[in-house]
């Protein structure tokens, strides 16, 4: 039998994908030792391969069939806009995409007037402000503390995610529209999916009925 | 030296030596094979008016055709696909013609993706398009060829995936859905995004079948059974009936070819391409992440050059098939018959008589005048290095050779 290679996103999601995978007893003993420094952790008994990466790597690894499926993000899903597919919700890292700033710039987001937003996520944004509102924009791209941004006068909003919103409020800050909900993604590469259909939609359903 | 004179652009390669070999292999193994059928030779342009390749027609995405323009300022495209040049120049030259016509092409598309995505932007299709054919027959004969196109490689692994877009199209028709819900249905089915699918789904205001048919795309994947499975939600719309009674026919037609081990079906296999109408059809086999046989009916679009024609036809991305030989390392049969003659300038009629007659014979001759700074090993290496099978020294009235 074939490995089926998993691209798990570093941290926090990585540990909830195990576990979830752990319960459909597909588990994987070895990555659970924190200090090993291997790069490829093997369950020989299933025959299943996993290694970690950084979470816009994993549709990236996917789609070269590099791992056979993948499990990061929607938000990632969105800005990489790779060609996998995206089979499951996997129901946990929910959080939100949403336009933020300051109140008095709810007023912009009004009408079709030019808007400068900063954000982490320029292909999510432009889709959103061109697509659904229908509104000019002038987007920045940043590579953290977007919320920075509106406060320096960088940018009229930003588009960024959106957990519990403290750190929004502690900087005076609020949601002001939202662009979607998000959360962990299971992807598959389109070859695995005809040539490994059988083991991946198992692997599917049974996640599935967990869920 | 300038080295930015060394380098080629992103997405562009130099393709060499025993890579160039196996290359050239491939494509003439490839070239006989749908020849074989019955098939003929075209060449049409590497770039064409804009407008052949614009969205109405809908092939590649406006971004990724390379454009420019000429002196008279017309938008010129480099080709991003072969299908719709080939079609424009059958209805110029061969529609007068009842019989119909089998078409088959080999060259460069071109296409401007994002850099840095480890992804070609200039590659190798081979291609046949069968034009004036609507039966199931030349359905059949697609698959089957495509079938024996990949064996003829070398490859066992691997299988073609057939959908066909009218079982969508006729439930998403029933459900009475925009042009724009439409696609975006369509896009979450192609992705296999169930959620995003339900989510759309429970919005909509149709009956209950309908309703199970949009949801269970997912398990309309597999073998010819589900060709069974996916009939009850659409009992009463004659359009995906159709579809379906057409790929059971074809599927039929395929056991006569024998090939139908090699045959799977998946109703939410719906193209990007806007000009697909009838099936479509993706070869998969591992060591590459996409598919190395793309093809699929389109009756419609020779309609935009103004003719009436049933069409089908496929495209095998002839570098995507290199890569996947390579990781399953399956060897590329390739045949050398090359020698080198090394001579000084006293041999040199004798060198140049004797190169004709090896040539003559068909053995690619390699004449080097021998330098007194290249030693004998070099000259031995350099022969292996080409896979030329003996070396001649002719040197002061003596012949000397080294066999490899």
């Amino acid at each position: 039998m074939r490995y089926l290679t998993f691209a798990l996103t570093k941290g926090r999601l990585a540990d909830k994908t195990l576990a979830a995978l752990e319960g459909i007893g597909l588990g994987c003993e070895e990555m659970k030792d924190k200090d090993s420094r291997k790069l490829i952790f093997v369950n020989e008994e299933k025959k299943l391969k996993f290694f970690l990466a950084k979470g816009p790597d994993v549709p990236t690894y996917v789609e070269h069939g590099a791992a056979d499926i993948g499990v990061t993000g929607k938000d990632i899903i969105m800005e990489e806009n790779r060609n996998i597919f995206e089979v499951l919700d996997l129901g946990f890292g929910k959080c939100r995409m949403c336009v933020c700033g300051p109140k008095e710039a709810e007023e912009k987001l009004k009408h079709h007037e030019m808007i400068r937003v900063a954000t982490k996520y320029p292909k999510i944004a432009k889709d959103y402000f061109h697509n659904k509102k229908h509104q000019t924009v002038d987007i920045i791209k940043l590579n953290g503390s977007i919320e920075l941004a509106p406060i320096v006068g960088l940018s009229d909003v930003i588009v960024d995610i959106v957990e519990t919103g403290t750190t929004l409020r502690e900087n005076g800050l609020t949601v002001l529209e939202e662009v979607c909900p998000l959360s962990a993604r299971m992807v598959v590469n389109q070859v695995s999916m005809r040539l490994e259909q059988q083991r991946i939609r198992s692997i599917i359903n049974e996640l599935k009925e967990k869920l | 030296m300038e080295n930015r004179l060394l380098h080629t652009p992103e997405g562009v390669r130099d393709i060499y030596g025993d890579e160039m070999v196996e290359m050239i292999t491939l494509e003439t193994t490839l070239r006989k094979k749908v020849r074989s059928f019955g098939y003929q030779d075209i060449e049409t342009p590497s770039f064409e008016y804009y407008d052949i390749y614009s969205h109405e027609i809908g092939t590649t995405p406006s971004h990724e055709i390379y454009k420019f323009f000429d002196s008279e300022n017309n938008t010129l495209a480099l080709r991003p696909d072969f299908t719709p040049g080939v079609v424009r120049s059958a209805v110029k030259y061969f529609m007068e013609d009842s019989l119909p016509k089998r078409l088959c092409y080999l060259g460069k598309t071109f296409s401007n993706r994002s850099d840095l995505q480890g992804k070609l932007k200039e590659i190798t299709e081979l291609g046949v398009e069968y034009l004036g054919d609507e039966s199931v027959e030349a359905d059949a004969e697609m698959i089957s060829m495509a079938v024996e196109l990949l064996k003829s490689v070398g490859l066992k692994d691997f299988q073609i995936c057939i959908g066909n877009e009218e079982y969508f199209r006729g439930l998403a028709e029933a459900a009475g859905l925009s042009k724009a819900e439409e696609e975006e249905l369509s896009e979450h089915i192609r992705n296999k995004n169930y959620f995003g699918t339900m989510d759309l789904i429970d919005g909509l205001s149709v009956n209950d079948e309908i309703k199970q048919g949009l949801a269970s795309f997912s398990d309309f994947a597999g073998g010819p059974e589900i060709l069974d499975s996916a009939l009850a939600p659409v009992k009463t719309i004659d359009r995906s009936v159709n579809a379906l009674n057409r790929l059971k026919e074809l599927y039929d037609r395929l056991g006569v070819y024998g090939v139908q081990e090699y045959v799977s079906f998946d109703l939410g296999m719906l193209s990007k391409l806007n000009y697909y109408t009838g099936i479509v059809f993706n070869a998969y086999t591992f060591g590459t992440g996409d598919a190395v046989i793309r093809g699929g009916r389109y009756d419609h679009l020779v309609e935009k050059f103004g003719k009436n024609s049933a069409a089908i036809g496929f495209t095998v991305v002839v570098d995507q098939i290199l890569n996947t030989l390579k990781a399953q390392h399956i060897e590329i049969l390739t045949k050398y018959n090359r020698m080198i003659i090394v001579y000084d300038e006293a041999s040199y009629a004798e060198a140049v008589k004797l190169s004709a007659e090896l040539r003559s014979e068909g053995i690619d001759t390699e004449m080097l005048k021998a330098r007194n700074y290249i030693s004998k090993e070099q000259y031995l290496s350099h022969a292996s290095e080409i896979h030329a099978s003996k070396v001649i020294w002719l040197e002061n009235g003596t012949r000397k050779e080294a066999e490899l």
